[in-house]
This record gives structure tokens, C-alpha cells and sequence, in this order.
């Protein structure tokens, strides 16, 4: 009789059990996986499935003893925010990558809240935050689909609409790029009743409609990049998303907005992950404001003015926000990297511009093909802290016309001082005959060294691709300069004499060895290693000296140059030579 | 068509009503010995007006009070008074019973059989009030006193939504005893001098909605209106909503808004009671779930044991984790299966150990479906978080005592949350505070 009395209430219950919901939404991810997988190659399988094996391991060491398969996934919770995690990496980091981020996510995103349901941040973005704040350059390697090449992602080259971006093989993380697959699983969630409409919409259309104002393109906005994947499944995350109808849509909206807004005026190309996490933060806010006017209140005028007026200040201040950001913005800083068009047509000077994919690098030109009148592209250098992606323009010479970052992740008030004008014009005019140097072409901006240098070497190596792209086989006729055959050379280095061979094959240098030298084992083997490698590849002695080697690095250089004086023909048989070669 | 039904809230919920909804009223034999609680309604317990040794007829009063909100209770067996004392009721509280020692003589009470078409209101009211006609849809509250509303009163609803899983007592009275259902709502009208009167049927019973609605179209006034198949459509607010677009305000009752709500087997009992002039002593409840052999609708004397009613349905297949009184949103366990049938009891559940599901209390995950599944507006994650933390006063603001105990947001909560327990829990220590200081 007695202990029975527990049992009040309803004895039936739902079938939609916790459980059940997380793993229909790893169900829902699936499709997204999968379109990962295709266009990014096996390498998406495994980086997923590292992420989600770390995030069970993780939660099962702290919270599930003793193991048996049952317990060790618990709720399902961790598998997701794994999944989740894995997802929204680019394919190309390296394997630690998302060990790193899911036992981040679980343990400071999850388990130190109190675990599932007490968390204020989605772990799975907390994960994705702390990598992207600490392992930046991994993070922003973006895989173009079917290779492993880094590309832009859409939003650094935004152009027209583009169908890829509907299937998804652009650039991008693993499960964000395919808007069909993603669609596919919000959609079964939404059936299931898992997700509503308030947040993804909300998020979408505030986007949508941001993006609109700000004159980017709007589109895209929605469809390229993590907003779509972050509308679907991360803003919708039950836990920390408000509970009252309003809350979830003002939620919803305030990610959209934020989204574009962080994408405007940060460096971070993706800035939906911190408009989430931000939103997250104000769900307590949210929540209380949006308390619902229950059935048959009195009060109900009074309350439902409260919650309009809520919603109708917080659209104002956004409105105001918009507006005078928009206003002390100029137009022409305006860079792809923050979600806006090249501007394309105004820097080719037509809008009948074409395009050309020449090994794997997209080229926007004007004018024909074999003489172009102007050419537009991108390129990218490692900077200080991350990759700098610059929009170039120039015309058939390859004279530089036009020049502007597009992002990078260098310090402001250091190395984005090379965003700056007075920099970037010293460029317009120069031509690429020899390669750019630092201090004789160009003079690079104080505080901001390392980016001005990785600024000339992006130049230098993007115009070398584009005069080989298209005068590749002129560039063949460029005099010979060496005739054929094995020269010894030797030069003065940190430990004594250092000599080299090097092979000269079809004019070429084909190779340099390194046959005798007495520098200090331990610091010289980088140069040893490296130089005469990047001379072959250079087809040139003057490459870059390896850091802490730098005087063996210049000993070699040397050296070669020594042995290539003994090859380097006269005037005459060069003519002859490269006669003989263009037939 | 588009259906009716309250906008806010709410949620399908299985129905299985299957089992006992094509099957024809079967009448339960008198108890050995009726056992009649004094306190089967909402209001002050009866005080018993016979005493041991007495003779009593069916349908004779055996106790009453002076209290205006109460009801009072009748002999459903005649032959003799053989104890007043405690015993085991459905609650697994004791209660004081008048307990019958039936003679098998079957003797009905001599009542004064009328028409409620050549009554006053006043008598109809009294008469109600005498038969001890309570709701009998599962709350108890006397009739009388809803009949003699502070406000005016334009609309009747007779409540035939049936929105509980497995019930289907009120479904086979609509199909069974349309005229009586009529002629209730039609005495209930007259009683208050309401012009309209409306029937409110969940769409999952048509053969109910379309022999009501042969009825209806007799008396202009009377309209059968069919219904979304929502949980809880048959919520008093909730119904009114639906059917009247009128919202009941907070706090209020619904003759705030013009109209009462009456249940279906309420105005069949009206009806008999009128008829035979004596009190309410049978009703009609669903024997159902899959632990019973043979699943049906009963007419049972009021103060049959459990145990008896469950075996003239064919006994039990096996013991059961627990028996329900009431369907299974709002039903409570039945703790002594010897407890006696009283008037709001609508079913009795037998269910399989897998059909039910215990708390569990797994972390909320803020799903919110309780939030959107409330058919108040409240916020069940909240207000039971507030209750289990002892915070009433707060939970108060939030609308704690709005709170209609439907159910629902512990049948929807994925975590298995008690819900509504504490909801309960948290408006009962409101209530004592209150009534303490």
C-alpha cells in the first residue's frame, strides 16, 4: 500500500524520449556527413569520426563508470556535440585537431556546467570557438572539394549565384557546404518535431534581410558559409536556446543579424559561430522577457505590451546600430572576406568580365584570352598569425592595377596595418619582371613586417602563376641560361667551405647536392634540407634562407651560384640554345 | 473542414480506444454489500442521515449536508445499513462509509417521477441538488451550485470530447442514450435560462457526432459542434474556448463568460434523476487496458469494490503493475482494489508494466514542450523547478494556480520530468499557506 504513492500523474507518456531525439538528430546529420565525405574525399570520414569517438571517450571517462556499450553513450548527447564538432571542421586539419575540440566541447562546453541541460553554450561551438581562437591557420584551410588543395571559401570569392553552393562542392567545413543535405536533416527534424521553425527561419531571414540592407549579397549570404548548417542545428539546440516561443524567435533573429554583422567587421570570415554563442548568452534574458500571456490573463494587455515593446526596442537599436555602422563604413573597404561581392566589374571595368579556372585558380579577365586587357584574382600568404587572401588586378603586362585584403588574421593595429592605403598603393604600377622586393619596390609598413612581407611574397608567387597561366608557353622562350651538364661550386660558409654539384638538365637546374660541408650539425641540417630543394624548384639560387640556418642557407646559395657561373653561356650560344629550343 | 478546438497548446496523444468503444453498455450486478463514501465530490463530506440497522431503498438519500457546496450521497443497493465507519477509498486514504448489506431485493425508492418541461428552474435546480448530481467527468463538483451561476448564463456545453485515452463511457452514452443527453441539457438550459445549448464532440467518435446531431436538429437551440481530436479538448477553458471563441479569465469560472460546461454522463444522470425522482446511485465507466480480459463499458452501482467491477470484465491476465481510476493523463493509482466505485469515476486502466511509463526525472534539455504544449500559457519547466525549490511565492507570479493539471506536460517531457506532480504539489502547499495565514 505504502511506496505506490509516487505513481500520480500521467502513467503514459511520450515516446519521444531524450534519447530518442539525439539520436534522430545524429540521424539528421548523416546526410550532411555524407555530402562531406564526397566532395572532401576520406578524409571528412575520419576527422568526424575522431571528433565524435573523443567526445563519447571524454564524457564516458567523467560521468559513465562502469562501461558496457550501454552506458557509454549515454543519452546519445556527446555522440551529437561530437558529430556536431566534426562537422564544422575544415577537412584539411590535421588529426589532433578535433581530439582537441571535442574534449574542449564536452568538458568546458558541457561537464563543468553540470552536464547536459545545465550548459549555457552549445559545446559543440565552444569546441569550435577555443580552435578557432588557438589554432587559427588550421582553421581558416579551407579544402576545395575533390582535392586537397586550400581554396577561399564562397564567402571569400563571392561572385554570382552559384548552383555548387545548393549541392555543395565549394570550398568549406565538412558538413556545412551541401544546403540539399543540410535541408534534408532540418527538414526530418522538423518533422519529427525535434526543431520549429522560429529559430532557423528567424535566423535565415534576419540574414537574409541583413545582408540586404548592407548591400551584400543576400543569397549568399544564407547559402554559402556556416549559417545555414549553424540555423539548423546549432542555433535549434534545445538546451540552450530559450524555452517561450518569442524568446526562440528573437533568438533566432539575433543570430541571423549577428552572423552577418561579425562577418562584416571582423576578420573571422565564419562569424556565426560567436553569434550563436553570443545569443546563447542572452537566452536567460530572453526567456524572462518573453514569459508568455497565459490563457485568460487579465493582465494580458499589459503583459503583451511589454513583450512588443521589447521586441519593437531591440529591433530599433538594431536598426540604429545598422545604420551608423553603415554610415561611417566607406563602400570600398568592403571585402569579400566579410561576406560582400569582389568587386568585379568595377575593377576590370567591365561588366563583361569571363572566367578561367587554370590549375585549380579561378582568373576573371576581360579582353581575350591569349591578350588579356585585365585579369582579376586571388591569392593568399601565410601571414603572421594566418592565411592573407588579397584581390589583385592587372592588366596584360602584368602591371598591377588594382590591389586589395580581402582578410586576414593578423593583429589589428600590427599586422592589419597592411590593409592600409599607403601600403597597398605603392603597389599600383609595379610590373612583374623581377620578382618584388621588400625596401627597393615596396616599403613595408612598421609594426607590420611580417605581413608586408608575406604581402610582396603573395604577389611575387600569384604573378609568376598568372604570366605561367597565361603566357605559359612564352615564358618557355625565355633565354637559356645555362647549358646542360654537372658543375662543381663551392663557397665560404659558418663552418668552412661548402661544396656543391649541381646538375644542369634542358637548361634547368635539376639539381644540387650538397657534397661536403662543415657546419654545425643540428642548426645547418634545415638548410642542407631545404635550400637545395627550393633552388630546383625556384629554377633560381635566390631563394629565402631557412630561419636559424641562415648562414649555411646563404653558403649554398652561393655555392650554386658559384657553379652556375662555369655553366652560364655567352650572349651568342644563348641565342643558338634557345633557338635550337624553340623548334 | 476545419474543426474547432482551443488554439493554444495542446497535443495528439494516443488514443486506444479501440477496445471498448464499439462495445454496448453491459450492466455490472449489484455489490454483496455497497460501501458509499460521504465524500464523493468537491465540497464538505455528507453527514450520514441513517444509521446502523436501518432498511434503505435504492436510490434513497443516506446522507447530505448544510453546506451549500456539496452533494449528497444515496443507497444503490436496497437492504440494510450494516456500518459507518472507515475504509480504504480510491486514493488509498480512509474514508467514512456508509457500508449496505444487500438484500437482493432490488427495491427502488419511491421518488416523485416528473418533466422537467412543467418544472421551474428553482425546482429543476432542486431536484439536481437532491439526486446529488456532481460532475461526473472526473471532478465531482455538485451541479446544483453550477446551476445557480452569480452571472447570467446564455450557453450550455454539454462536454463530449472524451479527450483521455482509453475512455469511452461518455462516447457510448451519446451513442445509446442521445434523448436522455437532450433532455438534460435541455432541463440545465431551462434551469438557467440559457437560449443555446451545445454539444462538443471530438471528431474521433462520428457515429456519436452525427446520432447527436440527428437529435439536435430537433430543438433549434441545440447544435452539436464536432471537434479537433486535441489533448485536452475536454478542459472546461479549453472546451469553451473552442466551441464559444470565449476565453475564461484567469481565476474566473466560466459564468464569467456566459455558460457553464457540463459533462455528458452529467445530463443523463439530470434526465434519470428528473424522470425517477430519486438519487444518483449507478454510473457508466470504461473497463479497459490490456491486462483486462475482457475490456468494456459498465454500469456500475455506485459503491461497487474495484476488485468486483474488474471481474465481470474477466478478471485480470496478470497482476499489474498498478491500477488507475480515471484515464491515464489524469487518473491516480488505485492503491486497494477493494476501494468503491464513487460518482466522477469514468474508468478503471489495467495496463501492461511496458505501457506505463514511471518518472524518471533525466535533466531537463529546455525542449520546451511543455512550454508549447500547455494549453495555459504556462511555463512547466519552470513553475516545477520552482515548486521542487520551495520557491510557491514565485511560482505564484508565474500563474502556478492556472495550472488546469492536465497532464500533459509530463506525458510530453523526453526526460520523463514529474512535471506535473510538482506543479500539484507546489498549488497544495500554496493553498495551505493561504488558508494558514
Amino acid at each position: 500500500m505504502e511506496g505506490k504513492q509516487i505513481l500520480h500523474g500521467p502513467v503514459i507518456r511520450t515516446a519521444d524520449t531524450t534519447k530518442r531525439i539525439m539520436w534522430d538528430v545524429v540521424l539528421a546529420l548523416i546526410p550532411a556527413w555524407i555530402a562531406g565525405v564526397i566532395f572532401f574525399g576520406v578524409q571528412a570520414v575520419w576527422i568526424v569520426i575522431l571528433s565524435t569517438f573523443t567526445a563519447v571517450i571524454t564524457e564516458a571517462l567523467i560521468l559513465r563508470y562502469p562501461f558496457t556499450l550501454k552506458t557509454i553513450f549515454g543519452d546519445g548527447s556527446s555522440v551529437v556535440t561530437g558529430l556536431l564538432l566534426g562537422l564544422i571542421l575544415p577537412s584539411t586539419v590535421p588529426w589532433w585537431i578535433p581530439i582537441i575540440g571535442s574534449v574542449f566541447a564536452i568538458i568546458l562546453g558541457k561537464l563543468i556546467y553540470g552536464g547536459l541541460g545545465n550548459n549555457i553554450f552549445n559545446p559543440a561551438l565552444v569546441g569550435r570557438a577555443i580552435l578557432a581562437l588557438g589554432f587559427t591557420s588550421h582553421m581558416v584551410k579551407y579544402a576545395a572539394p575533390f582535392d586537397a588543395v586550400t581554396q577561399a571559401t564562397p564567402l571569400m570569392v563571392m561572385r554570382k549565384f552559384d548552383w555548387s553552393l545548393i549541392w555543395g562542392n565549394v570550398g568549406g567545413c565538412i558538413g556545412e557546404t551541401s544546403v540539399i543535405a543540410i535541408l534534408l536533416g532540418g527538414l526530418y527534424l522538423f518533422y519529427r518535431g525535434h526543431i520549429g521553425w522560429r529559430i532557423p527561419l528567424g535566423c535565415l531571414v534576419t540574414a537574409f534581410a541583413t545582408a540586404w540592407l548592407w548591400g551584400l549579397d543576400p543569397w549568399m549570404a544564407v547559402t554559402a558559409g556556416g549559417l545555414l548548417f549553424a540555423a539548423v542545428f546549432m542555433a535549434t539546440d534545445m538546451v540552450t536556446s530559450p524555452v517561450t516561443p518569442m524568446g526562440r524567435l528573437l533568438f533566432g533573429c539575433g543570430c541571423g543579424f549577428l552572423t552577418i554583422f561579425l562577418r562584416r567587421f571582423t576578420a573571422f570570415p565564419e562569424g556565426v559561430t560567436f553569434a550563436v554563442l553570443i545569443m546563447n548568452a542572452v537566452v536567460p534574458l530572453l526567456d524572462r522577457l518573453t514569459v508568455p500571456v497565459i490563457f485568460g490573463a487579465s493582465k494580458s494587455r499589459e503583459q503583451r505590451f511589454r513583450t512588443t515593446a521589447a521586441v519593437v526596442v531591440i529591433i530599433i537599436i538594431a536598426g540604429c546600430v545598422l545604420a551608423v555602422i553603415n554610415k561611417n563604413v566607406p563602400e570600398h573597404k568592403m571585402t569579400a572576406a566579410e561576406g560582400v561581392y569582389l568587386p568585379l566589374a568595377e575593377t576590370l571595368g567591365s561588366e563583361d568580365y569571363q572566367l578561367a579556372t587554370i590549375e585549380d585558380k579561378v582568373y576573371y579577365y576581360v579582353g581575350d584570352y591569349e591578350a588579356p586587357e585585365k585579369v582579376g584574382f586571388i591569392g593568399s600568404e601565410q601571414g603572421y598569425h594566418g592565411p592573407i587572401y588579397f584581390y589583385l588586378v592587372v592588366d596584360g603586362s602584368g602591371s598591377i592595377l588594382h590591389l586589395q585584403i580581402l582578410s586576414h588574421s593578423d593583429d589589428p593595429g600590427l599586422g592589419s596595418l597592411v590593409t592600409r592605403d599607403t601600403f597597398l598603393d605603392q603597389f599600383i604600377g609595379l610590373n612583374y619582371e623581377n620578382d618584388l622586393t621588400l625596401g627597393a619596390d615596396v616599403m613595408g609598413v612598421t609594426g607590420a613586417t611580417i605581413s608586408s612581407r608575406a604581402v610582396i611574397s603573395g604577389i611575387n608567387t600569384e604573378l609568376q602563376r598568372f604570366i605561367t597561366a597565361f603566357y605559359g608557353d612564352n615564358e618557355k622562350e625565355e633565354p637559356i641560361k645555362w647549358i646542360d651538364g654537372v658543375y662543381a661550386g663551392q663557397a665560404n660558409s659558418f663552418g668552412g667551405i661548402m661544396q656543391v654539384e649541381v646538375t644542369i638538365g634542358d637548361g634547368r637546374i635539376a639539381d644540387v647536392k650538397i657534397l661536403e660541408h662543415q657546419d654545425t650539425v643540428g642548426i645547418s641540417d634545415e638548410a642542407i634540407l631545404l635550400i637545395p630543394e627550393r633552388i630546383v624548384t625556384a629554377n633560381n639560387p635566390d631563394v629565402d634562407a631557412v630561419a636559424q640556418a641562415t648562414v649555411s642557407s646563404k653558403g649554398i646559395i652561393a655555392a650554386v651560384k658559384d657553379a652556375l657561373s662555369k655553366a652560364a653561356v655567352s650572349d651568342l650560344e644563348s641565342d643558338a640554345v634557345s633557338g635550337k629550343g624553340a623548334q | 473542414m476545419l474543426l474547432k478546438t482551443f488554439p493554444r497548446g495542446g497535443s495528439d496523444i494516443p488514443q486506444r480506444k479501440e477496445a471498448t468503444k464499439n462495445k454496448a453498455i453491459a450492466v455490472c450486478p449489484a455489490p454483496k454489500r455497497a460501501v458509499i463514501s460521504v465524500n464523493q465530490h468537491i465540497g464538505t463530506p455528507c453527514e450520514p442521515v441513517v444509521d446502523v440497522g436501518d432498511s434503505v431503498k435504492i436510490g434513497q438519500k443516506i446522507g447530505e449536508s448544510a453546506a451549500y457546496i456539496s452533494a449528497p450521497i444515496h443507497a444503490s443497493v436496497s437492504g440494510e445499513v450494516v456500518g459507518i465507519e472507515d475504509y480504504t477509498v480510491l486514493d488509498g486514504t480512509k474514508a467514512r462509509c456508509i457500508v449496505i448489506e444487500n438484500d437482493g431485493l432490488e427495491q427502488l425508492y419511491a421518488g416523485e417521477s416528473s418533466d422537467y418541461t412543467k418544472m421551474s428552474p428553482q425546482q429543476i435546480v432542486l431536484v439536481i441538488k437532491d439526486a446529488g448530481i456532481v460532475g461526473m467527468g472526473g471532478a465531482g463538483f455538485p451541479t446544483h451550485v453550477k446551476l445557480s451561476p452569480a452571472k447570467p448564463v446564455d450557453t450550455v456545453i454539454i462536454n463530449g470530447a472524451e479527450c483521455e485515452p482509453y475512455l469511452t463511457c461518455d462516447h457510448r452514452l451519446m451513442v445509446q442514450q442521445p434523448a436522455a443527453i437532450i433532455d438534460g441539457l435541455k432541463a440545465m438550459m431551462k434551469a438557467l435560462g440559457a437560449k443555446r445549448g451545445i454539444i462538443g464532440i471530438e471528431n474521433n467518435k462520428p457515429d456519436a457526432v452525427k446520432i447527436m446531431k440527428n437529435m439536435a436538429d430537433i430543438s433549434a437551440d441545440i447544435s452539436v459542434v464536432p471537434l479537433k481530436v486535441k489533448y485536452p479538448q475536454g478542459a472546461e477553458k479549453q472546451l469553451i474556448k473552442a466551441v464559444l471563441e470565449r476565453e475564461v479569465p484567469s481565476g474566473c469560472l466560466p459564468a464569467e463568460v456566459g455558460c457553464i460546461v457540463s459533462n455528458v454522463h452529467t445530463a443523463v444522470s439530470v434526465t434519470e434523476a428528473i424522470n425517477q425522482g430519486i438519487g444518483l446511485y449507478q454510473r457508466v465507466l470504461t473497463v479497459s487496458g490490456s491486462l483486462i480480459h475482457d475490456p468494456r463499458n459498465v454500469l456500475v452501482r455506485i459503491g461497487t469494490p474495484i476488485k468486483q467491477v474488474i471481474d465481470f470484465c474477466g478478471g485480470m491476465i496478470k497482476p499489474p503493475p498498478v491500477v488507475i481510476a480515471g484515464g491515464p493523463m489524469t487518473g491516480k493509482p488505485i492503491v486497494d482494489l477493494s476501494a468503491p466505485v464513487v460518482k466522477c469515476l469514468s474508468g478503471i486502466l489495467v495496463l501492461r508494466e511496458d505501457e506505463i511509463d514511471f518518472e524518471r526525472n533525466d535533466p531537463c534539455i529546455r525542449c520546451a514542450r511543455c512550454v508549447d504544449s500547455c494549453p495555459i500559457g504556462l511555463q512547466p519547466n519552470f513553475l516545477a523547478d520552482l515548486c521542487e525549490k520551495g520557491l510557491i511565492e514565485t511560482a505564484e507570479d508565474y500563474h502556478i494556480m492556472d495550472c488546469i493539471e492536465c497532464g500533459l506536460c509530463s506525458f510530453i517531457c523526453p526526460a520523463y520530468r514529474g512535471l506535473c506532480n510538482s506543479i500539484k504539489k507546489g498549488k497544495t502547499a500554496l493553498k495551505m499557506k493561504k488558508s494558514v495565514g
